[in-house]
């Protein structure tokens, strides 16, 4: 009783068991909530897009105008050697905007809708994955408004290898749908985490291959700077950035030469390990997040 | 009663007849309020074992079982853990300790409207709210109008809710709230909203509910609206059940105890400690010491009371109040024109004050204080001076003794026994005291 509440959960002895029969009694809960999961989702959309086909269009302002501007500096200042650079550009930022945006709104989600929590009993999840699921809808539109370039600058492949890109997506939302809710969760105890929130993704958003290709960092970094490339490698993020380029854009290889160090190639399939590394990821960190948030939810109606 | 289709699927289960409709097992709910909430990862990190905070039992070991088809008042002063044991009813909170179980579909209408978004429409909020509170999509096309008709917003339903008035607002949240059809339906003083025919209406809407048969828990300081709608009053004081029982009698201990609370209390003021109580007894006629005894005995509490400096003339009172703090009786010896001193420092007084306890079956206390004359600053305290209980014994019950007769005046008349046909129910609070 005299510790802090928040930090003694885990020290609890038989909590793990405890946790997953929470959790699968909770998964049937959350299935019978998904018409709220589906109207919240609609109306994360309608007030983001404020009932205008316009709205929309307004939406995709940032990653059109964030591809000029990268595409200016990474193509006219600093020359980053890839072909057809705003594809290779919006290919992988379209899916970071998707991880950075679900968990900036699912961060505010449980604060945010501390009124509502506290007086309505429903699986508190929903209220993160609603903003997970809303900006999933987003990419999907946004990359049917921007696949006539990408077949046009990157040929028929991406067509045909629409379902690498589909993988990529479905793995990247398990992924953010696990992240999003710890986040959500560690919000309530920790409120200044939606202060370090905008660092975090800065720093995180510079450690994903989005404005670089991967390939380039394990040809470029020398002896003593092999441990940027392993941070990077190890970063879950650079996992579906690179899967969801591989369907949109195309492979990025190496050639070793010093003129020419980069050679892409057309859209293509996955490698088995990219594929499981991502998978793998995916699963974790949704049973993680998911875990960490169900422990916190039972005393969210005491905390917001 | 079978098992009827999962309606408001969020709750989920079906309802055995078999089990109570809420079974509430010794249950416990604790708040910390924090003194300065480190509410941040800074702050957690600087102050980590230094956190300050008071641990406040909002519920303390309460346990009780609805049947189905009760309908339920749970009342009590402000803070007194109403609106947290709805909250435990409705699975907002998780009981610290003991558990809460419910038995079919619960619906609370803690708040009305909770969830509304004013940029979406009328139309877009129903299917919301219905969705927060566990309809599914086809179930809220299916009450849509019924919704509409209900709270009246026919010519607004494509407005944004942000325009509505806040009364318009309630109205619909009530109108989505009340459609969702559940088995226990958990009201927290809703009633007081709305203009006076929309009040009516929901009122109608729930008495409705209870002639049905299902479960109605209701939270309502208005006391004639909870002795309309409710068969059974659930008295709560800082977080414990005080009473249980019949709401006619529920409603009537909540009465005195707002009043009793009202009047000034023995130990409001203290002043500096001019007397000490040594000793207190409560004596039968016989001059021995009692604790059980007969109705409308005579009894005589005597007070020994020792001056600490000295004391020009002082005032001992009594009240004597029911086990559950009901106030009964209250004398101060000054009322009768007795005053006590003038006392030496140290010098001793005996103080006997007779009376005869027209009381029936029950536990009582009495409470001992001495004031100055004027009764305004209590020198000495003495919260549960003595106690004593009243055996239960035929011929009335209720609470006081009117040694009531019966004749019959007109037509024939018979004897039906001795005069002892059976023992005296004793009412809820005393059985559960027993107990305790």
């Amino acid at each position: 009783m005299s510790q802090p509440s928040g930090v003694d959960d885990a020290l609890v002895p038989g909590a793990p068991r405890r946790a997953t029969r929470a959790v699968s009694t909770k998964l049937v809960e959350l299935w019978r909530a998904r018409e709220l999961l589906a109207q919240l989702v609609r109306k994360e959309l309608k007030v983001r897009y404020r009932n205008s086909a316009l709205g929309f269009l307004w939406s995709m302002l940032t990653p059109v105008l964030m591809t000029a501007v990268f595409s200016v500096v990474f193509t006219q200042i600093v020359r980053i050697p890839v072909d057809d650079f705003p594809a290779f550009f919006i290919s992988g930022y379209l899916v970071w905007q998707f991880l950075q945006n679900s968990c900036q709104g699912a961060i505010h989600s449980i604060v945010g809708n501390g009124e509502l929590i506290k007086k309505v009993y429903f699986p508190r999840e929903v209220l993160p994955l609603s903003h997970v699921f809303s900006q999933l809808i987003h990419l999907l539109l946004a990359l049917l408004v921007l696949s006539p370039y990408l077949i046009y600058s990157r040929g028929v492949g991406v067509l045909i290898h629409l379902p690498t890109t589909l993988l990529a997506i479905a793995l990247l939302t398990v992924f953010t749908s696990g992240i999003a809710m710890w986040f959500a969760g560690v919000n309530v105890v920790f409120r200044d985490l939606q202060e370090l929130f905008v660092v975090i993704f800065q720093v995180w958003f510079y450690a994903t291959p989005v404005i670089y290709p991967l390939a380039l960092v394990t040809a470029q970094m020398g002896e003593r700077f092999a441990w940027v490339a392993q941070l990077i490698a190890i970063n879950p993020a650079t996992w579906f950035v690179e899967l969801a380029r591989l369907g949109l854009y195309g492979s990025v290889r190496a050639t070793g030469e010093e003129l020419a160090p980069l050679i892409d190639g057309p859209p293509a399939w996955p490698s088995v390990t990219a594929t499981l590394i991502a998978a793998g990821w995916a699963v974790l960190m949704l049973l993680v997040g998911y875990v960490v948030f169900l422990r916190r939810a039972r005393t969210f109606a005491k905390e917001v | 009663m079978e098992p009827r289709r999962s309606i408001g699927r969020l709750a989920g289960a079906t309802v055995d007849p078999e089990q109570p409709a809420i079974v509430v097992d010794q249950v416990t709910e604790t708040f910390r309020l924090f003194h300065e909430r480190p509410s941040g990862l800074k702050e957690r990190l600087y102050r980590f074992r230094r956190a300050s905070f008071t641990d406040f039992n909002a519920l303390e070991d309460v346990s009780f079982t609805v049947e189905h088809g009760e309908s339920v008042a749970v009342i009590g002063p402000n803070g007194s853990g109403k609106s947290t044991l709805l909250k435990l009813l409705a699975r907002i909170l998780p009981p610290d300790e003991g558990t809460v179980l419910t038995n079919g579909r619960v619906a609370s209408l803690l708040e009305l409207g909770a969830g509304f978004h004013g940029d979406l429409t009328g139309r877009e909020n129903i299917r919301l709210n219905g969705a927060i509170l566990g309809l599914s999509g086809a179930e809220i096309a299916e009450r849509f109008d019924e919704i509409v008709e209900f709270a009246g917003v026919e010519h607004l339903l494509d407005t944004a809710v942000r325009t509505y008035s806040s009364g318009l607002e309630v109205r619909l949240g009530f109108a989505v709230a009340v459609t969702v059809d559940p088995d226990i339906l958990l009201v927290d003083e809703v009633l007081a909203v709305g203009d006076a025919e929309f009040q009516e209406r929901s009122l109608e809407r729930m008495r409705r509910f209870r002639d049905e048969g299902k479960t109605f828990v209701l939270v309502s300081h208005d006391l004639d609206a909870v002795r309309d709608m409710c068969d059974r009053a659930i008295v709560l004081d800082r977080g414990r059940v005080v009473f249980d029982g019949p709401v006619v009698e529920g409603v009537e201990l909540y009465r005195q105890r707002v009043a009793s609370s009202a009047a000034p209390r023995v130990d409001r003021r203290r002043g500096p400690r001019q007397v000490a109580i040594d000793d207190v007894q409560l004596l039968g006629s016989d001059g021995e010491l009692v604790s059980d005894v007969a109705r409308s005995s005579n009894l005589v509490l005597r007070v020994r009371l020792r001056a600490l400096t000295e004391v020009e003339v002082c005032s001992v009172g009594a009240v004597v109040s029911r086990g559950d703090g009901t106030h009964l009786y209250e004398l101060h010896t000054t009322w009768q024109g007795v005053g006590v001193g003038p006392l030496q420092v140290d010098q001793e007084a005996v103080v006997e004050i007779r009376f005869t306890a027209h009381l029936l079956a029950g536990h009582y206390a009495i409470a001992c204080s001495v004031t100055d004359a004027s009764g305004r600053d209590t020198w000495a305290v003495v919260a549960e001076a003595a106690r004593f209980a009243v055996q239960p014994a035929p011929g009335g019950a209720g609470l006081v003794d009117l040694s009531a007769s019966a004749v019959v005046t007109d037509g024939p008349a018979r004897r039906t026994g001795d005069g002892k046909a059976g023992p005296i129910p004793l009412p809820r609070l005393q059985r559960r005291q027993a107990r305790g």
